[in-house]
């Protein structure tokens, strides 16, 4: 049952999770495209980066094309293809995830457990054309083709243009179709010295010619520039777009310059049928659109962070997988990992949610490398109840305290992600009638408080701020009055 | 606009040392920051900077280096620092914080000390330590800071007459990135108010750059002052991608401050408490 539940979570939030990615998809078939979850592994090192972009690409391998500004011009060594399974491991260690507690029985002595659980897994795909007769009249475009790659079953050019008009022309005479709004953030990647660079997929060259899956492509650049350039994706997308970001550093956290990086709620205790009904999926999405929402859609979410050093111990609480190891490290692009010298090969993740679209996102996300150490994680508890024997003193209180114990655990799904029914009830009062009836005058009725917390007005915050002015305001006047009998 | 000027005019013949105004303002940004904003601020590490500087200025006031009014200079600069500067380690944050009230004392030429305490801490300790760090994305950007940090910055600037310094480095400033990202870029206006209306970038603006007590002191020097950091500080976000370019281009400029102290003489600015019960102790 345990089993079931996890899968149809993990179905339930890709179907409604619509993400994106950092370049655009260009087609040359009238076919309908959507961007959708995109994920990038981000490796920084000094000035070298390693970017390992994955997306879901809806429809025929051959109508794929895929277009990515990058600072410098790639070597064919400074591309690869990277197997999918990277991004799977790399998801499933760091997504959210339930922890799972049992009480104690109140009536005898008891047992401990933990249990895991967590959403999302990637997938991805990719398309084709033939590079034959593009080297023609590309100068009249004012487009150079700085290089031209096979790669595995990918078809890749480096272009550098002197003007998006030129550039946006060569790239529909050749046969890719660009959306409308590409042009505006072309000239601006243009003037800045940005390449191109072009991706299209040869099928027959595919291991399987009839698979629309298509692996991940992983480029490595020196660059000062640690950027991801989302502009360029929002040319063909409606509305937001979401992209995790998976980072490995030597140091410690990324961050986002400019846009906050903010921690995603954890550590929240939620009723226990969001396991029982298989809910997981369903309330983590949820909980992350609350979020946006109460944060102004504008805030880059921080997932998880942790020193992932092989020998650093715990890295995880619960671990909902075995954690990536030294060859996925070097897969992901951080090479300085050294197998034979553990304490030398220091590694940081952190793992970044960011749902963006162009009216709350008008710049590129810039990144840093901080040296920040400081662990995290989304984490969402449920605990078990007892169900032995409450016939004993211990036992009538400990009924007592589940009821409102799980009275702050519907307040809390309330508050994380608006989930409020008047059915809850039922599940604060399922013990209920175990209380005898002379220890029952303490309960408290509950109702539903229609607050949806999250989306809330912060009264906390606003006292705080108001109290602080109040005393503030005493301390400078009352100063004056000194001040002017002196003077 | 008389009743403008005349407002101008109240704020500046307030009887208020302006440094009280700083301190309510930055502590307001702090719980602003804190609360509503989901930074990580830690009690203890506020409280262990705040300590070490109110400490290291009580050391400088009892050996009679600093007037006794300075604790509220100590506590600006402490504010300063657990706004902008982040440390793992505690021993970060105490040495930032030492090394920014030192400079005050140590780093002096004419009896004028040279580097804003604040800037001079976060940019040693970050050179030291390898452990510090600041998150210019901590604010955001949102057209509502630039009208908080703008309003209650301008009520300080006006009492220690230090607007022109602003105004010229955001003028400037704003003027570069303007031609760059707009006309030469060709990045839409939203671009470029993202841009300005980050809070980080308006807490140097209006807070940082202008301490009176280390910017140049004539009128004229600080203008020219105040171009030289834009210069650099565009210079450094445009070509070197340094996300915290202001304040690295401020620590570079400061030692300028004295050539242009030199060439262009004019009395020195005394906070107001210093000026009513006794003259400054150099």
């Amino acid at each position: 049952m345990k089993i079931i539940s996890s899968i149809l979570a993990v179905i339930l939030l890709l179907s409604t999770d619509a993400n994106a990615f950092c370049g655009f998809y260009v087609a040359k078939a009238d076919a309908t495209l959507f961007n959708t979850k995109s994920q990038v592994i981000l490796v920084r090192d000094g000035e070298r980066t390693v970017v390992t972009m994955s997306n879901d690409f809806k429809g025929d391998v051959n109508d794929f094309a895929m277009v990515v500004p990058v600072p410098t011009i790639l070597k064919e060594r400074d591309i690869r293809v990277v197997n999918p399974n990277l991004f799977t491991k790399l998801d499933d260690y760091s997504a959210p995830r339930m922890v799972e507690y049992w009480d104690q029985e109140p009536c005898m002595r008891y047992v401990i457990q933990e249990d895991e659980m967590l959403d999302m897994a990637p997938s991805m795909s990719l398309k084709e054309a033939s590079i034959t007769g593009m080297n023609r009249n590309a100068k009249k475009y004012k487009v150079t083709i700085e290089a031209q790659y096979e790669i595995e079953e990918y078809d890749i050019l480096i272009l550098s243009a002197k003007e998006s008009s030129g550039l946006k022309r060569w790239l529909i005479d050749n046969g890719y179709k660009i959306p409308s709004q590409a042009e505006e953030v072309l000239d601006p990647y243009i003037k800045n010295g940005l390449k191109f660079f072009v991706v299209k997929v040869d099928k027959e060259r595919m291991a399987n010619p009839n698979s629309d899956y298509l692996r991940p492509l992983q480029i490595e650049y020196t660059s000062d520039r640690f950027m991801l350039p989302i502009r360029l994706g929002m040319a063909n997308a409606d509305g937001e777009q979401d992209m995790i970001v998976y980072a490995f550093t030597r140091q410690g956290r990324i961050e986002c310059t400019n846009y906050r990086t903010i921690k995603i709620p954890t550590d929240r205790n939620i009723p226990k049928f969001v396991k029982d009904k298989g809910l997981f999926g369903e309330f983590y999405r949820d909980l992350f659109a609350q979020a946006h929402d109460r944060e102004g859609r504008n805030s880059v979410f921080l997932e998880y962070a942790w020193n992932v050093t092989p020998n650093f111990g715990m890295k995880c609480d619960p671990c909902v997988g075995p954690p990536p190891m030294y060859q996925e490290f070097v897969d992901a692009g951080a090479t300085w990992i050294d197998p034979n010298n553990a304490w030398g090969s220091s590694i940081f993740f952190t793992r970044l949610h960011v749902r963006y679209s162009r009216e709350e996102f008008p710049q590129d996300l810039f990144f840093q490398v901080t040296p920040n150490q400081e662990q995290a994680q989304g984490r969402y508890i449920i605990t078990n109840p007892a169900t032995g024997d409450m016939s004993c003193q211990s036992g009538q209180r400990y009924l007592k305290d589940l009821e409102f114990r799980r009275k702050r655990e519907v307040d809390e799904l309330a508050a994380l992600t608006a989930w409020n029914e008047p059915r809850y009830a039922r599940y604060i009062y399922e013990f209920s009638d175990r209380i005898h009836d002379e220890d029952r005058n303490t309960v408290i009725p509950f109702v539903p408080t229609g607050d949806n917390g999250g989306g809330g007005i912060p009264w906390k915050a606003i006292l705080g701020l108001s109290a602080l002015t109040i005393v503030s305001l005493i301390w400078l006047f009352h100063g004056s009055r000194k001040k002017a009998a002196v003077s | 606009m008389q009743t403008i000027l005349d407002s101008f005019r109240s704020i500046q013949n307030l009887q208020i040392d302006a440094r009280k105004f700083q301190i309510v303002y930055l502590g307001f940004f702090l719980a602003l920051g804190t609360l509503l904003l989901d930074w990580d601020t830690q009690a203890h590490k506020v409280l262990i900077v705040m300590g070490t500087a109110l400490f290291t200025q009580t050391v400088f006031i009892a050996i009679g280096r600093a007037h006794i009014s300075s604790w509220m200079s100590a506590l600006i600069t402490s504010l300063g620092l657990c706004l902008l500067f982040r440390g793992n380690e505690l021993s970060t944050l105490v040495l930032a914080s030492t090394l920014a009230i030192s400079s005050k004392f140590i780093l002096r030429i004419k009896g004028k000390h040279l580097f804003n305490p604040a800037n001079f801490g976060i940019i040693a300790a970050m050179l030291l330590t390898n452990d510090g760090w600041i998150s210019p994305g901590q604010w955001g950007s949102s057209i509502i800071l630039l009208f908080i940090i703008g309003a209650l910055g301008s009520i300080v600037l006006l009492k220690v007459g230090r607007l022109d310094t602003t105004l010229t480095f955001l003028l400037v400033f704003v003027g570069l990135e303007y031609c760059r990202t707009i006309l030469y870029l060709g990045w839409s206006h939203d671009v470029l108010l993202h841009r300005f209306t980050n809070g980080s970038f308006l807490l140097f603006a209006f807070f940082m750059i202008t301490d009176p007590k280390t910017t140049p002191d004539h009128p004229k020097a600080r203008k020219l002052w105040a171009i030289c950091v834009a210069l650099l500080a565009f210079g450094m976000s445009n070509w070197l991608y340094l996300h915290t370019a202001p304040i690295w281009a401020l620590f570079f400029i400061t030692p300028v401050n004295a050539l242009l102290d030199a060439k262009w003489r004019t009395s020195r600015f005394q906070w107001l408490s210093e000026r009513i019960i006794k003259p400054y102790i150099t």
